[in-house]
């Protein structure tokens, strides 16, 4: 089969290059080891947490750009990063919609008990912003990646455990509590529960998985039972949030046409002077060529497989890109847990289309680029940056594959 | 099921699917539609991996809650590590119940080839006491077969004896309600010197789903392809997917050679059912070690994969008549564990007037036999809920999916017309109706 584009990599940055590509009537196959790490790190949408709370996000992001001319950011730009923003949102259609306030980070509470910056927030987590209002928080017997006391001391509000009727004394997945919740009868129960247990409180938060597919209509009933507003708290993976965000997608792809593969990785590609020609997807015992007129690698860095370390060095394993990184081990990681370690910032360079490059900045290959995480000069996880530089660069690979 | 596991450990192209590679990161979680509707069974993460690492081969088995993974293989398409979850499911499936013991029941449901030549040569009698009451309910408490869910009917002729009797020069009059178009623009379907295909039509499509078969030969008699039919037997998926190895292992054994005499004469092979196609393109290598397999999965093709690739090359019939239906379409889970997309939806989206949505729904729940188990019968409808709604928000006239026991676990949920996408697509093949 050939296509206009192979997207490699199925989280957000991949996504979002599919989506491009097909919102320009592209032919597109997007392939994936797994389905990405939208479920693993994704709730809302980080661009840039780091900047001072008060700044707007646009000022903060521009005075980011001077200071960091070899971030991902300052390959796309400021109208880059914003076209690319609106395209995501555009997909997000009410009920189900991502909102900012003010231009600016808000703060949400989250599993830990903290209250942590972001920019782009589902509706669901609205009520949430800034824990103005006293709040009390709901836990769930036998759900275990979510304590209600942990999230509701350290932010003074007041924590409750519910028991699951239907459940005593069993581990609960958040997959199978979300469907629970999806239930009006399930939520008819908690509910009452949860009214009887207010004490002053003005909004009530659950963890993030208020239904997977009509999170605003169980939200909005349970505001109706308890007669106070209701918010989710993001929580440990798997991410329903995250599950909302790549099944959006998917849906659209498919409708788009987009030839989506998930669950096999790439053996091997065909390589021709300086351009990839094809790809071969291994599946025991079969292989099989894709081949396209241009690639976009969006693999992830290493929960996604997309960086890959032995004792000696750190390696790009489906092209065998050079990564930028400390000359040996010994300078991978510092002494203390929170400092800042430099294996955070290794990662493929690139031109400003996005393409890799070598030695003295030369392209590697002509119809290539790289997106996402994957990408040097970042450290996502300090810049509270993540779902940013996955959308900004997916958009930017595309739109620059393609001159659109 | 020591030697065959033994055997296929040894083989040096075998992927890592070791448990250590596992980084517990919990994706598996989010789709697996098991633990989504029961606390029974502990999900991929655990049952899968996590178990692993515990489990040694002179244990005995106390993984009483394996036999609820339905082996649909999307934990193995979400891992972005590569463990193979499913497999090692399945494995400790087949250690736990070869100690137990199966069931007499799991040997019905995996034997029916044996008496389905008889049960459709006396369809009037076998359906009528399929459907009987009184039939379902000693089915039920004796063999623990939940008398809720339709036994599926008997056809006769069988797809076989159909084809085998068929005039051999076209043009024919199918048994039911449409013919063919002959020659159409710039189409030569009846050259002499056609080029030959062989079809893997499966047990389903012999005995209870003619009309799948036929619909099959007449659309690649369409584009200008004479069909064969080697001789075959039940894959062995009811048994590799009930644990038994040995069992499917025979199976594949039947099998094998009679395929491979039809890919060395030069044919491609075509499989319109996805579980039976997946089990020999890979389960056959993969987990039972049949040799020869390999060349076979070569040359075998799923059914609308191969007219994917027809039309790739511009060899695609595609004359094709306004057919205004309203219609969903649902991927079953071994299609998408190919690894080929959705070439149905791509090769069905060209009939003009035709209005066709993909369903947005992880598993329909059936899992071959295991919808029909009374113990599972109630997992197996919660997971089915999830389909039905989001049959139901669509809104279908019909509903189409490649896999037959979908089709039954859809019409047992919906009550809607259920066919396989290339019955539709006979149908717009088709000059009348």
């Amino acid at each position: 089969m050939h296509y206009d584009l192979i997207v490699m990599g199925m989280g957000l940055s991949g996504l979002m290059a599919a989506r491009t590509a097909a919102e320009a009537g592209k032919k597109v196959l997007i392939i994936g080891k797994g389905m990405g790490c939208l479920t693993l790190f994704s709730n809302t949408i980080d661009v840039l947490g780091k900047i001072p709370e008060e700044a707007r996000l646009k000022d903060g992001l521009s005075q980011w750009i001077q200071d960091h001319p070899d971030h991902p950011y300052s390959k796309v730009g400021l109208i880059g990063i914003d076209e690319s923003l609106s395209s995501f949102t555009s997909l997000f259609q009410s009920p189900y919609s991502f909102q900012t306030i003010g231009d600016r980070n808000s703060f949400i509470p989250t599993g830990a008990g903290i209250m942590r910056p972001t920019y782009l927030i589902p509706d669901t987590m609205v009520a949430g912003v800034s824990g103005n209002k006293k709040a009390l928080i709901v836990g769930f017997k036998g759900f275990r990646d979510f304590y209600a006391g942990y999230v509701a001391n350290p932010l003074k509000w007041r924590g409750v455990t519910l028991s699951i009727p239907d459940v005593p004394n069993q581990e609960i997945s958040a997959t199978a509590l979300s469907r629970w919740i999806e239930k009006r009868s399930f939520r008819e129960r908690i509910g009452e529960e949860v009214k009887k247990r207010l004490n002053g409180e003005t909004s009530v938060g659950f963890p993030a998985l208020l239904g997977v597919n009509d999170p605003m209509g169980v939200k909005m009933d349970l505001e109706e039972k308890i007669g106070v507003e209701v918010f989710e708290i993001p929580t440990l993976p798997p991410s329903i949030p995250g599950m909302r965000i790549f099944n959006r997608f998917k849906e659209w792809l498919i409708r788009r046409g987009v030839n989506i593969l998930s669950g096999y990785s790439i053996s091997k590609v065909s390589l021709k002077g300086r351009r990839c020609e094809g790809i071969h997807v291994h599946h025991p015992p079969v292989s099989t060529l894709y081949s396209a007129d241009h690639f976009i690698l969006a693999t992830g860095r290493f929960m996604g497989g997309g960086l890959k370390a032995d004792r000696r060095r750190i390696f790009e394993p489906v092209f065998n890109l050079p990564v930028s990184q400390p000359g040996s081990q010994e300078k991978w990681f510092e002494k203390s847990f929170f400092d800042e370690h430099p294996v955070h910032r290794v990662g493929i360079l690139t031109d400003s289309s996005l393409r890799p490059i070598g030695e003295a900045g030369k392209v590697i290959f002509e119809n290539v680029r790289a997106a996402g995480t994957i990408l040097a000069g970042h450290y996502c996880l300090d810049e509270k940056s993540r779902e940013g530089i996955e959308i900004a660069t997916g958009y930017w690979a595309a739109k620059n594959t393609f001159q659109i | 099921m020591a030697t065959v596991n033994s055997k296929r450990m040894d083989k040096k192209t075998w992927p890592k699917s070791n448990a250590d590679v596992c980084i517990r990161c919990a994706t598996c979680m989010a789709v697996c539609p098991v633990s989504r509707v029961t606390p029974l069974f502990p999900g991929p993460k655990q049952a899968g991996p996590g178990a692993e690492r515990f489990r040694k081969s002179g244990d005995s088995s106390v993984d009483e809650w394996i036999d609820l993974c339905i082996g649909c293989h999307l934990c193995d398409m979400a891992c972005s590590s590569g463990v193979n979850i499913s497999e090692l499911n399945l494995m400790a499936k087949a250690k736990y119940l070869d100690e137990k013991g199966r069931p007499l029941r799991d040997w019905f449901l995996t034997h029916s080839f044996l008496f389905a030549g008889l049960a459709s040569f006396f369809s009037a009698i076998t359906n009528f006491l399929l459907k009987n009451q009184a039939v379902k309910w000693i089915a039920d408490s004796l063999l623990r077969i939940e008398r809720r869910r339709e036994l599926p009917a008997y056809q006769s002729p069988t797809f076989r004896q159909w084809f085998r009797k068929r005039p051999s020069s076209p043009p024919f009059e199918k048994g039911g309600d449409a013919c063919l178009p002959l020659g159409g623009q710039g189409f030569e379907p009846y050259s002499k010197d056609r080029k030959k295909v062989a079809y893997f039509y499966g047990c389903y499509t012999n005995t209870n789903e003619v009309d799948v078969g036929k619909a099959t030969v007449q659309v690649l008699e369409a584009n200008g392809l004479e069909v064969i039919l080697p001789p075959q037997e039940c894959c062995g998926l009811p048994m590799l997917g009930n644990g038994n190895f040995k069992g499917a292992r025979k199976m594949g054994l039947k099998n094998v050679p009679s395929l491979l005499k039809a890919v060395r004469s030069g044919l491609d092979i075509l499989f319109s059912s996805t579980s039976c196609g997946h089990m020999i393109r890979h389960d056959y290598s993969h987990l039972l070690a049949i040799p020869g397999t390999e060349e076979v999965a070569h040359h075998l093709f799923d059914l609308f994969e191969f007219l994917r690739n027809l039309r790739e090359r511009g060899n695609l019939n595609i004359h094709f008549k306004e057919l205004p239906l309203k219609i969903a379409y649902f991927p079953p889970c071994h299609l998408r564990s190919l690894g080929i997309g959705l070439p149905a939806l791509e090769i069905l989206r060209l009939i003009p007037g035709l209005e066709i949505e993909n369903i947005e729904a992880d598993c329909c729940g059936m899992g071959g036999t295991f919808g029909f188990k009374k113990e599972k019968y109630e997992i197996s409808q919660e997971i089915g809920k999830d389909l039905k709604e989001a049959i139901d928000r669509l809104n279908p006239e019909i509903v189409l999916t490649d896999c037959e026991g979908c089709r039954m676990q859809i019409r047992h949920l919906t009550g809607l017309k259920v066919l396989h996408p290339i019955q539709i697509l006979r149908d717009a093949l088709s000059d009348t109706k």
